[in-house]
């Protein structure tokens, strides 16, 4: 099964253009709220969150990857933006909409697996419409991103915080 | 030749003869070495030599019809090597490759039957060249698994036994075939878009079993991929287990994630958040964090931090193909123009990019950027 791997690619983008879309959006925040800082806290970090998702989902591939798109579709419904997706040969099916779970039901594989693939699903955006073997992929290249994204925000706030 | 083609996977993908250590791989070296010795015979000199020779090159020798090129090539080899424990056979002379894989695959079944008696004096008779008489003093000596064998060679009867022998030789290459014929069907499920797997021994073949095989093959191997990502997933046994890990894992990065971003929302409104100062105290962190550009190209050769005017110079110069593609990228996500001078936003964009990349020695090319997005 070596060769397997060697088909599967989950390669992932240097540590820079993690930060540098990071700094991006947060520099973004900063316009958007100047120099009146909201009081509201919860706000802000709901935001930088945000921005934090979403760019990771730009750093990491963009819409070549299914839970990048995913990602980037939920926030652009949330602003009421559509995202210009380049065109696909297979169709990239949205999470929310649960009338997914009808076809899903014919997994009728390894119902073990299948089971924690539920689980998994919930966690891993865009993970409504996959298959199980697609999933795992999927969540692998989501784990590196979110490390390397965890890693980078690390940085900033240990530069950022007061010594 | 099917058994020269499996025997000689088998090495090729099993490494040189000697370091294998299965089984089976341990009656390839005995048959290849059967199968080297056999014609060495013609060329003379050194013959055992060619029996530690790996596997390509006794497979060139197996084919080599040249004696005196053969020779030079065992002569070269031949200071170094020790002596193997399999006889010579000089007497006798193979007419095709077809009856030497028939001997070979004869060998490696009896190698380990008695010593004869008559086999020396065979052996002594045997019309061998005169710089090879050395060779052959040294191995009437040695064990008896090459003496029984010669033995066999030496008879050229049809012995009873030899239908034992041709059928365990078959199995034999059904194992071969049948272990290629699987990591076959394994390949080929990641390769085609078809999956066409062919039925291991003992296994239904009807079309659906075959298919959830096939799949089931797929998951085991990207979960495998999963386990290696996750720390100390390797130890649990189980699918489910490992899933369970998978999950947690996943879950704490999201945690994580919103942890860093609670601290970010606290510091902000602490220190004024101007990019520039703040990134140039942060380089030093930035730093440490070990930024790795190797993959980027240099854009623009790398310089000090500069100022802001300088910095917006320097910008211009690039010709617009160049320029930076914040346009497209914060549309979509904030939903606002960035009304307020656009120029000032690429201006400290830019130094921001700038700042952050001070620690590796490499700029972002804008073009890459833009293929990332």
């Amino acid at each position: 099964m070596a060769s397997a791997n060697k088909t599967i690619n989950t390669d992932v983008p240097a540590k820079d253009i993690f930060a540098l879309h990071f700094l991006q959006s947060l520099s973004n925040l900063r316009i958007q709220n100047p120099l009146n800082s909201p009081e509201e806290t919860t706000d802000r970090v709901k935001k930088i969150k945000m921005a934090a998702y979403i760019s990771m989902a730009r750093a990491a591939g963009g819409t070549n990857r299914l839970w990048s798109r995913a990602l980037l579709r939920r926030a652009s419904k949330e602003n009421n933006k559509i995202n210009r997706f380049s065109r696909r040969k297979r169709k990239v099916t949205w999470q929310i909409s649960s009338e997914r779970r009808g076809r899903r039901s014919s997994n009728r594989r390894a119902p073990v697996v299948e089971e924690v693939a539920e689980r998994l699903r919930n966690f891993v955006p865009g993970g409504g419409g996959m298959e199980t073997s697609k999933l795992m992929e999927e969540t692998a290249h989501y784990i590196k991103c979110l490390s390397m994204q965890v890693k980078v925000m690390q940085c900033l706030v240990d530069g950022l915080s007061p010594k | 030749m099917d058994l020269t083609g499996g025997l000689v996977a088998r090495s090729g993908s099993g490494g040189m003869c000697r370091e294998s250590t299965g089984l089976e791989s341990l009656h390839l070296v005995d048959e290849f070495r059967q199968l080297v010795t056999l014609p060495s015979e013609n060329a003379g000199g050194s013959f055992t030599a060619l029996l530690e020779l790996p596997a390509t090159q006794a497979v060139e020798l197996l084919h080599f019809t040249d004696s005196s090129s053969s020779q030079a090539a065992v002569n070269g080899i031949g200071g170094d090597i020790a002596p193997p424990p399999l006889h010579s056979f000089g007497t006798l002379t193979f007419p095709s490759n077809s009856a030497l894989m028939e001997r070979a695959a004869r060998f490696s079944v009896i190698a380990t039957e008695q010593h004869n008696g008559n086999v020396s004096g065979e052996t002594t008779t045997s019309s061998v060249p005169s710089n090879s008489s050395a060779n052959l003093d040294r191995i009437k000596t040695e064990p008896a698994e090459t003496d029984s064998s010669q033995r066999l060679i030496s008879d050229q009867i049809p012995c009873p036994i030899q239908n034992n022998r041709s059928g365990k030789r078959k199995d034999f290459e059904k194992k071969v075939r049948s272990s290629t014929k699987k990591t076959k069907s394994s390949e080929e499920n990641e390769k085609l878009p078809y999956v066409h797997v062919r039925a291991r021994r003992g296994q239904a073949t009807d079309s659906h079993s075959l298919a959830e095989r096939a799949r089931r093959e797929k998951i085991n191997a990207r979960m495998k991929l999963l386990q290696e990502l996750v720390p100390g997933c390797d130890k649990i046994q189980g699918t489910a287990l490992v899933l369970d890990e998978i999950i947690n894992h996943v879950q704490s990065l999201q945690r994580q994630v919103e942890m860093l971003s609670m601290r970010l929302a606290a510091v902000n409104p602490r220190i004024d958040f101007n990019l520039d100062t703040i990134l140039a105290s942060e380089n030093g962190s930035l730093m440490d964090g070990s930024f790795n550009g190797t993959a980027m190209q240099l854009a623009w050769p790398h310089q000090a931090i500069e100022t802001e005017q300088s910095f917006h110079h320097r910008q211009l110069q690039p010709p617009p193909p160049h320029q930076w593609p914040f346009d497209g990228l914060n549309q979509p996500v904030w939903g606002r123009e960035e009304d307020q001078g656009h120029g000032n936003e690429h201006n400290n964009l830019m130094a921001v990019s700038e700042n952050v990349m001070v620690g590796s020695a490499n700029l972002l090319h804008p073009n890459q950027v833009k293929t990332e997005l």
